[in-house]
């Protein structure tokens, strides 16, 4: 089972609201590559997976996952507080205010619903943890692509965090294919 | 067939070793070496990485490292990000005794954090009530909120 914890895994200030960004933010949130997409994967993967160190890894991770979806729920929602009517119609922001006001909803940058398809569990170890190695890389490249488009140093600190917890999950699930080689081979 | 000699790897930070003749058609990441060189929790936590070999951050962006305030949440989410982070270089290095140590030490320093954190802030779940201060679980602000997590 899962129990929540009242605390961010990092803290996330955002001193000046800006709803473009937040509307770019948002694919991290339940984008093709977001953390919704990623804690989803890595928990549905698990309970096919037959080594100990990988069902643990994909618990671990998963649930780390589950973390930065909250920091990226947290970047959108403080982005987009106390908007003035001027800002609400802000190019960008505009499409997104209309379905959702400002609450925080799992979607593309391009406003397409979070979906199932972005992800997939095949059952198969290799295949699996294959996927899951891209899946690192294309949530940094979202978060490097972020990086490009923002200069508010608040919203890029949690980023760059973001970011570099994907390179250590790349890392993580890299290692196990190199010591269960054998197993897989035969 | 003359085979090349091999020699037992002797890594850099940031390196890791592979095996001298691997499978074909089958991804291959380098294993981290035993007993990695590490950073102090605080620089861990401001980093993304416990591991200096792991810290590969975007070359565009300024690379500054934000100065965390020095408040008892920030301690506490320093502590718990060395855990979190041993808890994953454990899943793939179960026989590193000195790893293994470090995150004995890590959880003990944790715990002790979260004791002292939540007799003066409130509970960080809902069954770490303080009975005599009464129900402050619904107390703001909650994480997601301005001032909520730092």
């Amino acid at each position: 089972m899962f129990v929540y914890e009242k605390k961010l895994q990092y803290p996330v200030k955002v001193a000046t609201p800006n709803p473009k960004l937040a509307a770019v933010i948002i694919s991290q949130y339940g984008g093709p590559d977001g953390e919704l997409g990623a804690s989803l994967r890595y928990l549905s993967q698990r309970y096919s997976m037959p080594y100990p160190e990988l069902k643990g890894l994909l618990t671990d991770i998963g649930t780390e996952e589950l973390g930065h979806l909250e920091m990226v729920g947290t970047l959108v929602h403080q982005l987009t507080r106390n908007l003035t009517e001027e800002q609400i119609k802000t190019a960008g922001f505009d499409a997104y205010f209309v379905d959702h006001t400002t609450g925080v909803f799992p979607q593309f940058a391009s406003g397409y619903p979070w979906s199932a398809a972005t992800m997939q569990v095949t059952g198969d170890t290799i295949a699996d943890l294959t996927e899951d190695l891209a899946a690192e890389q294309k949530a940094r490249v979202t978060y490097d692509n972020i990086l490009r488009l923002s200069d508010d140093p608040d919203v890029n600190d949690a980023i760059k965090f973001l970011r570099e917890r994907e390179v250590v999950h790349f890392q993580r699930f890299g290692e196990p294919l190199q010591t269960r080689t054998n197993e897989f081979s035969s | 067939m003359e085979k090349p000699e091999v020699k037992p790897a002797v890594c850099e930070v940031g390196q890791g070793t592979l095996p001298g003749c691997a499978a074909l058609a089958f991804p291959y990441i380098p294993m981290q070496s035993n007993n990695p060189t590490r950073y102090s929790r605080t620089e861990a936590l401001q980093t993304g990485t416990l591991f200096p070999g792991l810290d590969l951050p975007f070359k565009a962006a300024i690379q500054a490292r934000t100065k965390l305030p020095n408040t008892a949440l920030v301690e506490l989410m320093a502590l718990d990000f060395a855990v979190t982070e041993l808890n994953l270089y454990l899943d793939t290095h179960p026989q590193d005794q000195e790893a293994l140590g470090l995150y004995a030490s890590y959880i003990k320093l944790a715990k002790e954090g979260r004791e002292k954190y939540i007799a003066k802030y409130g509970p960080l779940d809902s069954a770490e009530l303080v009975l005599e201060d009464g129900y402050t679980w619904l107390n703001d602000p909650w994480p997601w909120e301005l001032g909520g997590n730092a």
